[in-house]
């Protein structure tokens, strides 16, 4: 199902957080597109917030990835962030140690700059995915596919 | 006069895969070692280009640099093992951590896990002219592609955060707006090249937080700011020499703004500035010389240029300041602490 949110401002990331937490479960994959300065890390930053995180996420672009503690529902508890900017080639997904991180009870992944790797079946088949195209002078359109 | 402590530094927290050994007596250092991957050439060793998944895991470097390092005198060559033990990237972490419990296994000497960033911090005590100066408390600002942090230190080994980035660090910034103008990866050392023939003030840029009376900076901002200006400019014929030195302006302002207000604030006796960002001149001048106006008593301690980005002599320096301080770690219990900040224990 797709869903498009018209995103004029930082606070605006909260409504598009607040409906992807009604479904979202532990080992749930989210897939974030959209080019630099879209606002993929400002919107990661809303969803812990809706988690119940404390943390907050700063860019992973150097990291690669970084986890955050959170107090969501469905016994969701913590998030990982991950970012594939600065991967050069496909296979280096596997330096990213993906499947260990869904090995912790109650993750979920939110994967910036996914079409820079070649992700497993498992994280490439998820139904959650948020593409983000920036607006001139500001504001950005943002469009959400949950599962049905 | 007491012995010299020889620390083998073994560091893998994110790209780079390093390993040193400093012999240290008081405040006197020697670097016996420090090798860095890209120092040695591991093509001819392996036969052939590593692949860039082997490169980020790590283990070909890390056996090739302790080979190297450890020489003929094997586990003779150390008293004392220090690793990087987080923050970083759990697998790349894993490789420098394994590494150092089988040395303390095989060798039966002490062990000792290091804050990458304590490393950073170390990396400016490591120039033999900021040793004599190293005095407490002192404010160090830590910059580089992954980090910008403000970190008190009252002692060694005695760490309190201030301030940070809320989103982009101010290395990432650098290179994003370098890339957003087109320029090659690593973007810090473009735009400053650039900036040399460029107007600073050219092009109004955002300071987000300037005034906000925290030590907290933002550069995420920037990002949008500049693509705005880079594309409006295409057809008003911008430079890219303007817009460069107006990206520096705006880091190296807020770079430099917060660190004199938390300096004032925490009334500490000198300032540091560590991490990859370091390199960059205009920021090690323009703190410098604000230091000396409007803080004057207030000592400057910029990095050693030969340890700016990740190194292994920064961690053993890190190292052999908790094994003054009575620090030891048990190899059969030591893992990786990705996400350790530093000033927790």
């Amino acid at each position: 199902m797709k869903q498009t949110f018209l995103v004029r401002d930082v606070d605006g990331w909260d409504a598009v957080a607040a409906r992807i937490l009604e479904i979202l479960r532990p080992g749930d994959v989210l897939l974030l597109s959209g080019p630099l300065g879209a606002g993929k890390t400002t919107f990661t930053q809303a969803l812990a917030r809706a988690l119940g995180g404390v943390l907050r996420p700063r860019s992973p672009t150097f990291a690669l990835v970084r986890a955050y503690p959170v107090k969501g529902p469905r016994r969701i508890t913590r998030l990982v962030h991950i970012d594939a900017y600065r991967l050069e080639t496909p296979e280096e997904a596997h330096a990213l140690g993906l499947e260990d991180e869904l090995l912790t009870p109650g993750t979920v992944l939110a994967i910036e700059w996914p079409e820079k790797i070649a992700l497993p079946a498992q994280f490439s088949k998820t139904p959650f995915r948020l593409t983000i195209t920036p607006m001139d002078p500001s504001g950005r359109v943002a469009e959400l596919t949950v599962p049905d | 006069m007491s012995t010299w402590t020889r620390v083998l530094g073994i560091e893998s927290s994110c790209d780079e895969t390093a390993v040193a050994i400093l012999a240290c007596r008081g405040n006197e250092v020697r670097r016996v070692k420090d090798l860095v991957t890209s120092q040695v050439p591991i093509h001819q060793k392996y036969g052939g280009v590593v692949p860039e998944v082997a490169a980020r895991s790590h283990v070909p470097e890390t056996v090739s640099l302790l080979t190297q390092a450890l020489g003929r005198r094997g586990l003779g060559s150390f008293d004392v093992i220090a690793v990087t033990q987080g923050p970083g990237l759990p697998i790349a972490l894993r490789v420098g951590i394994e590494a150092a419990r089988v040395l303390a296994l095989l060798s039966g000497k002490p062990l000792i896990g290091v804050n990458h960033l304590e490393g950073h911090v170390a990396s400016a005590w490591l120039d033999p002219a900021n040793r004599r100066k190293f005095v407490f408390p002192l404010l160090a600002l830590v910059v580089s592609g992954g980090h910008t942090e403000l970190v008190i230190m009252k002692d060694f080994g005695d760490y309190r955060l201030i301030g940070e980035t809320q989103d982009d660090a101010a290395g990432e910034a650098f290179d994003k707006t370098a890339k957003l103008m087109g320029l090659p990866y690593p973007g810090g050392p473009q735009i400053a090249k650039l900036a040399l023939a460029g107007d600073p003030n050219a092009i109004p840029l955002p300071r987000p937080m300037l005034h906000d009376g925290t030590f907290n900076m933002s550069f995420s901002g920037l990002k949008t700011a500049v693509r705005l200006a880079w594309e409006a400019g295409q057809a008003t014929g911008i430079k890219k020499e303007d817009v460069a030195a107006s990206i520096q302006q705006a880091i190296v302002e807020v770079l430099v703004h917060k660190t004199i207000a938390a300096a004032r604030h925490a009334r500490v006796a000198s300032v540091a500035l560590v991490g990859g960002v370091s390199a960059n001149t205009v920021l090690r001048e323009t703190l410098g010389a604000r230091l000396r106006d409007e803080l004057p008593h207030v000592g400057y301690l910029p990095s050693d240029r030969k340890s700016i980005t990740d190194n292994a002599a920064m961690i053993a320096a890190a190292g052999y300041w908790q094994y003054q301080n009575g620090t030891r770690h048990d190899w059969k219990k030591m893992e990786a602490r990705p996400e350790w900040p530093l000033g927790v224990r």
